[in-house]
């Protein structure tokens, strides 16, 4: 008997082969065309944003009134806003604090979400009620509307646009993942979890949830994109990151003044922008069909 | 049957708008400092300023020296009755601007999404019956590039090509001042991204009802390859579309932040990012509030309409 269980394999040996299957699982994603071009353009976003202050030909906050407003050029690879700041060196840096702002943003709403869908989904009953309908509440206002008044109300400081982005991925990690749970508990081996005499905690963190793994992923890639997209659009509407601190959303609101003659400040960041999006959709997609090949988008 | 299951729908969705109505409430005490420091749309800087009795005042009329659970009994029972109180900076009833500014967001977001709706079904449609093919990829490209565009950058674009370049349309959005065509920029903006989710809903759709024996069987029967396509196969892919247009809707309304914004569309969106950026909380909390509102409700009537629609989710 005890030879047949997983869990009582020697340790080294579990781990290794559970490496090399998320190895190979890697491996199979990466034969799919589009999935490689969306895995190399968000390598090189993070490899951006993780060594810009080396990448950037000149610091973020480094002003040059006489050199304000000049086009691209060989100095100025997408030339200087209304300061004289370089844009090229500023989008550079826009990719960590989108990609910082991003990554928390979903981490922390997956953790809490995770959590509060387990719980919702393996107790049910009013537990389950309560929290569908507050999770319902947060759906019917949209996420910008919702992050726009947070913010507003709390000022605009990372942790608080932080804290406004999160709710929202709050609950919508808990409804996808109380969904898996309710399938995964009404398993056969939940039932023989049950009468093993384990107790509850150990049959939701070490039984249920590694079972809805799949979701978790699939929703916290396709969610990254979507939190990027929000909190430029948070800080374009002047309620996100502030300046100094480059941020895509508000170069692209500050081009917006000289749209019509200096059309490069905003034009870049969005480009920038639409680049990620692009990244991060692609890679979401390509982590749904890759995990989920049954549902979903077949784009 | 049928009724039964829509009286139980929309009493479920009772606590879901009194749940919107609380996050509104919520919301006006979550200001750091006075709650009627923050009405009055003053920071604690300005407190300074304000005479003792005004202050006073204000906070009788806001009922802040009640006990919480009776301020939110009073704001409630206003709310219901449409009373959200009168801004402290434009001293106009909040009701009454948010009752201006709404006809021009409900207009935009209608045209919006029956454009989103035409071009994602035709495109979705498209793509599904030339699988594999150019023009699946073509779509699939239109698609991929819609979602991923932002919103508001690409209202600047379409500014940038169609107000500047080729001066064709105008800047504002405005149709009092500049008649329809003053839509056609704001719409195509807020539009790309629903079109885009259309669209990939449809040809998934599509691609699953064409595999089925009744089309086949259509087209055995003789019938033309249009008719095969408009009325059998499209009349049975058409619902998933519904739900993901339904939900559009409610979600259209961030888009359109951004764009009424840029393009000074005197809508709800901009209405709010006004009043977040004058600090006027009342007037903020009511457009919070009409737009969750407006947004549940949207949700109970797709839900209501798909129940109409497909009588196996009855079952």
């Amino acid at each position: 008997m005890s030879d047949l269980t997983r869990s009582d394999r020697p340790f080294e040996e579990k781990y290794k082969s559970s490496w090399s299957l998320a190895a190979e699982s890697f491996r199979r994603f990466l034969i799919l065309p589009l999935n490689q071009i969306s895995f190399a353009i968000t390598a090189l976003l993070l490899f951006v944003a993780l060594f810009a202050p080396w990448i950037a030909p000149f610091p973020f906050e480094q002003v040059n009134p006489s050199n304000g407003l000049d086009p691209p050029s060989w100095q100025h690879l997408m030339g200087t806003d209304q300061a004289g700041r370089d844009v090229f060196s500023r989008v550079l840096y826009g990719t960590q604090t989108s990609l910082l702002i991003g990554v928390v943003t979903v981490v922390c709403g997956m953790i809490l979400g995770v959590f509060i869908g387990a719980v919702s989904g393996y107790f049910g009953g009013w537990v389950d009620e309560i929290v569908m309908r507050v999770v319902e509440v947060f759906m019917s206002v949209p996420g910008i509307i919702l992050a726009l008044a947070l913010v507003s109300v709390l000022g605009p400081s990372l942790p608080s646009i932080i804290l406004a982005l999160s709710i929202r991925r709050i609950t919508q990690f808990a409804r996808v993942v109380r969904g898996s749970v309710l399938s995964v508990k009404s398993q056969d081996y939940i039932t023989a979890c049950h009468a093993l005499g384990m107790n509850n905690l150990r049959i939701v963190f070490g039984h249920v949830l590694p079972n809805c793994l799949s979701p978790i992923i699939v929703l916290a890639s396709v969610l990254l994109g979507n939190v990027i997209l929000t909190e430029s659009t948070l800080s374009f509407l002047g309620m996100g990151i502030q300046e100094p601190t480059p941020s895509w959303g508000t170069m692209i609101a500050k081009g917006n003044e000289f749209l019509t003659f200096a059309p490069w400040i905003s034009l870049f960041p969005g480009g920038f922008l639409f680049l990620t999006m692009i990244a991060f959709n692609l890679l979401g997609d390509g982590v749904r069909d890759h995990l989920d090949p049954r549902g979903g988008s077949v784009l | 049957m049928l009724t039964t299951v829509i009286f139980r729908r929309l009493l479920l969705s009772i606590p879901t708008i009194l749940g919107v109505a609380t996050l509104a409430f919520v919301l006006g005490h979550l200001a750091p400092g006075d709650p009627a420091i923050a009405a009055m749309g003053l920071d604690m800087d300005g407190y300074t300023t304000i005479e003792p009795g005004e202050l006073e005042r204000v906070r009788r009329e806001l009922g802040l020296d009640k006990p919480m659970l009776v301020q939110y009994g009073l704001w409630l029972g206003k709310a219901l009755q449409g009373d959200f109180g009168r801004s402290f900076v434009t001293t106009e009833l909040v009701a009454e601007m948010i009752f201006y500014a709404l006809p021009s967001t409900v207009f935009l977001l209608l045209t919006t999404m029956v454009v989103a709706s035409i071009v994602g079904i035709a495109l979705g449609i498209i793509s599904a019956v030339n699988q594999g093919k150019t023009g699946d990829y073509i779509a699939r490209m239109i698609a991929i590039i819609g979602v991923s565009t932002p919103t508001f950058w690409f209202a600047l674009v379409l500014i940038l090509l169609f107000s500047f370049a080729i001066p064709i349309f105008p800047m504002n959005g405005s149709v009092i001042d500049h008649g329809p065509i003053a839509m056609v920029l704001p719409t195509l903006a807020i539009a790309l991204h629903p079109a885009a989710l259309i669209a990939r809903m449809m040809r998934s759709s599509m691609l699953e009802v064409l595999s089925q024996d009744m089309v086949r069987t259509a087209t055995a029967k003789g019938l033309s390859r249009q008719r095969v396509l408009l009325v059998h196969a499209l009349r049975n892919a058409i619902n998933p579309v519904l739900t993901v247009i339904g939900f559009q809707l409610a979600n259209l309304m961030g888009g359109a932040v951004a764009v009424e914004y840029i393009f000074s569309i005197p809508g709800l969106g901009s209405l709010l990012i006004e009043s977040i950026y004058e600090k006027d909380l009342l007037v903020m909390q009511g457009a919070v509030l009409v737009v969750g509102v407006a947004f549940a409700v949207t949700n109970l009537l797709v839900d209501i309409l798909y129940l109409v629609v497909d009588p196996r989710i009855r079952l």
